[in-house]
């Protein structure tokens, strides 16, 4: 372990921290806006679900790596490359947990809310959607963890992340370029869920307790994610 | 007023949840649905506010069918109360109960202040306006379901077995709330519940229903027990609907005799000159009653000791002419140690003492009255 690389190198540390943490938080936000309208119309009509989460299982099936190359020749080696391909792997963790978050909704509740005069969307946006919330956001959590963890191999086709720590480290055999990476990209992931646990708790000062925001992963993508 | 006309609904795969009901709903009472699980009565309840459609049949609310009303409309205009309360756990309580009068565009401060006057009225401290559902108790969480279902006032309320998940205690000052705010507000009000004990006591109408949607009686509580229609709504209603049926006779024919009453400074030598088997004792000053005494153990007492010096055997409870139904003057009788019921006014103060006989003339008096009732057209 050499300390002083650490402070001589601060610029290009900063700014590929900076990078990544783009490339993590940027897809799964938009993989939120997309899991939205499609979560909704999954748990309204449940024969959609089937087939959609057949279609998510492919999808998170790709290896990242492939999933990059396979766009690369319509987006080239750039930040969107990138960007669409963790949006994706986003997509398939916070879905499910949009479908499951609105469907945790008692029944009693729904129909509590139709019985008093609510119209379908009013009762959406203004019941069912809020008191999602605490599933949505865990799936979020997960998503944005895991796009921070892979946007590092986003640097195999050149989009600067801490990947290049790795990378750079690997090939001067430089251990403490890696370690800081490593610890970059656990340090990142850590502080960008501490934000998203205290948007949940900003959200849903109603919650009983934060048992409800358990993610429910499963179990290969939490794996997968941590590559 | 509501009407059910020739109202069926079957379902897709054959089942028919309730078949040609025809049924009416007189404008400011209570009409309670009661039956066994399965006998269409909450489908019935839930097919006024359009959470259900008819399959054939219609059903008019003041004079209109509701399929010509837009659901979101008419259903603002009818409270809605049921077992689950369905309370928003995401909404404070003063926020629950506005939900209507927002829904209708009142301004968020004013439905706030509406739901502070409700939380009085369902007998709420108003220190539970800003507390979550889930920090109440479910009878709490159940009155603020009334208090939500009467929010922006509708003329009409349903209830779906609304007291059904409270334990019993609970359950009855529920009841007793529904009776008083009923007194107060006469609104329209549905209930369904599968318990007849309940129908009976808090149903100025009552219609039992047969499984499979079809109505075996309607009739008021006291005709129910009285002249029960066939063998399904006796057997129903209970083996024990004759004392039942007391409860609805009031003991104010009940004839009181003052012998075996004295005040506690009478003595043990007036006690035994009144030749009663018992002798109710009551306190100077307020009149009320201390207990009774045995006149067989008082032959080995001085004659000269005042009453008030003695032990006593508790009375169990004493009815309140006025107040409490024959029934409740019978059970006085039964819990007391000399056979008879003592009743009291207002105050408590011992107005006399009913024997079994005088009881029997009042039951069977008042069975004259259940004869001229069902004569009546």
């Amino acid at each position: 372990m050499m300390w002083s690389w650490i402070p001589s190198n601060g610029s290009l540390i900063w700014n590929l921290t900076w990078e990544n943490a783009k490339l993590g938080v940027l897809p799964a936000l938009i993989g939120l806006v997309i899991s939205l309208p499609l979560g909704v119309i999954a748990a309204r009509w449940r024969w959609f679900y089937p087939p959609l989460l057949t279609v998510i299982n492919i999808l998170y099936a790709i290896p990242s790596l492939a999933l990059f190359i396979a766009l690369i020749p319509a987006f080239g080696l750039t930040d969107t490359t990138v960007i669409i391909a963790l949006t994706v792997f986003s997509l398939c963790v916070i879905l499910p947990n949009v479908v499951a978050g609105l469907r945790g909704v008692p029944a009693a509740v729904t129909q509590a809310a139709t019985a008093m005069g609510y119209g379908p969307f009013r009762r959406l946006v203004t019941v069912e959607l809020p008191l999602a919330v605490p599933v949505i956001l865990a799936g979020l959590r997960v998503g944005v963890v895991a796009s921070i963890s892979l946007a590092s191999v986003g640097q195999l086709i050149g989009v600067s992340s801490l990947g290049y720590l790795f990378i750079d480290g690997l090939q001067r055999s430089f251990p403490t370029e890696i370690y800081v990476g490593l610890v970059l990209v656990i340090a990142l992931a850590l502080a960008c869920d501490l934000i998203l646990v205290a948007v949940r708790r900003a959200l849903t000062p109603w919650a009983v307790r934060p048992r409800r925001e358990r993610a429910r992963p499963r179990p290969q993508q939490l794996e997968e994610a941590a590559i | 007023m509501i009407t059910f006309q020739a109202v069926t609904k079957r379902y897709p795969d054959g089942t028919v949840a309730v078949d040609g009901l025809n049924l009416e709903v007189p404008e400011g009472k209570t009409m309670v649905l009661v039956g066994p699980s399965g006998c269409g009565k909450t489908t019935s309840l839930r097919m006024i506010n359009r959470l259900v459609e008819p399959t054939e049949g219609a059903i008019f609310l003041d004079g209109t069918d509701i399929r010509d009303r837009n659901p979101a409309q008419l259903r603002r205009g009818i409270g809605y109360v049921i077992q689950q309360t369905g309370l928003f756990p995401h909404r404070t309580v003063e926020d629950n109960i506005g939900t209507v009068p927002v829904l209708n565009g009142w301004p968020r401060k004013k439905a706030r202040d509406r739901a502070r006057e409700l939380l009085t009225l369902v007998g709420l401290d108003q220190e539970l306006a800003r507390r979550y559902p889930h920090q109440l108790s479910g009878g709490q969480q159940q009155r603020v379901g009334v208090a939500r279902a009467l929010a922006a006032d509708p003329p009409v309320l349903l209830m779906d077995e609304p007291f059904s998940a409270v334990d019993p205690v609970v359950r009855a000052s529920l009841q007793d709330q529904l009776l008083s705010l009923q007194a107060e507000l006469r609104k329209t009000v549905v209930l369904v519940t599968h318990d007849i004990e309940e129908a009976i006591k808090v149903g100025d109408v009552v219609a039992l229903f047969r499984p499979h949607g079809k109505l075996a009686q309607v009739a008021p509580p006291e005709e129910l027990l009285a002249a029960p229609a066939d063998d399904y709504v006796a057997s129903f209603v209970g083996f024990d609907r004759g004392i039942r049926r007391l409860g609805f006779i009031a003991a104010e024919g009940l004839a009181l005799g003052t012998g075996p009453v004295l005040p506690a400074d009478a003595t043990v030598a007036q006690a035994m000159a009144s030749a009663e088997p018992w002798i109710l004792v009551t306190q100077t000053g307020s009149g009320s009653p201390r207990g009774w005494v045995d006149t067989a153990d008082l032959a080995v007492i001085p004659d000269g000791t005042p009453l008030g010096q003695l032990d006593t055997k508790g009375f169990g409870h004493a009815f309140t002419v006025g107040a409490d139904s024959l029934r409740a003057a019978l059970d006085a009788a039964v819990l007391s140690p000399a056979g008879q019921a003592i009743g009291v006014d207002g105050d408590g103060r011992v107005l006399g003492v009913a024997t079994f006989d005088q009881l029997r003339a009042a039951i069977q008096a008042g069975e004259g009255w259940q004869a001229r009732q069902k004569a009546r057209p």
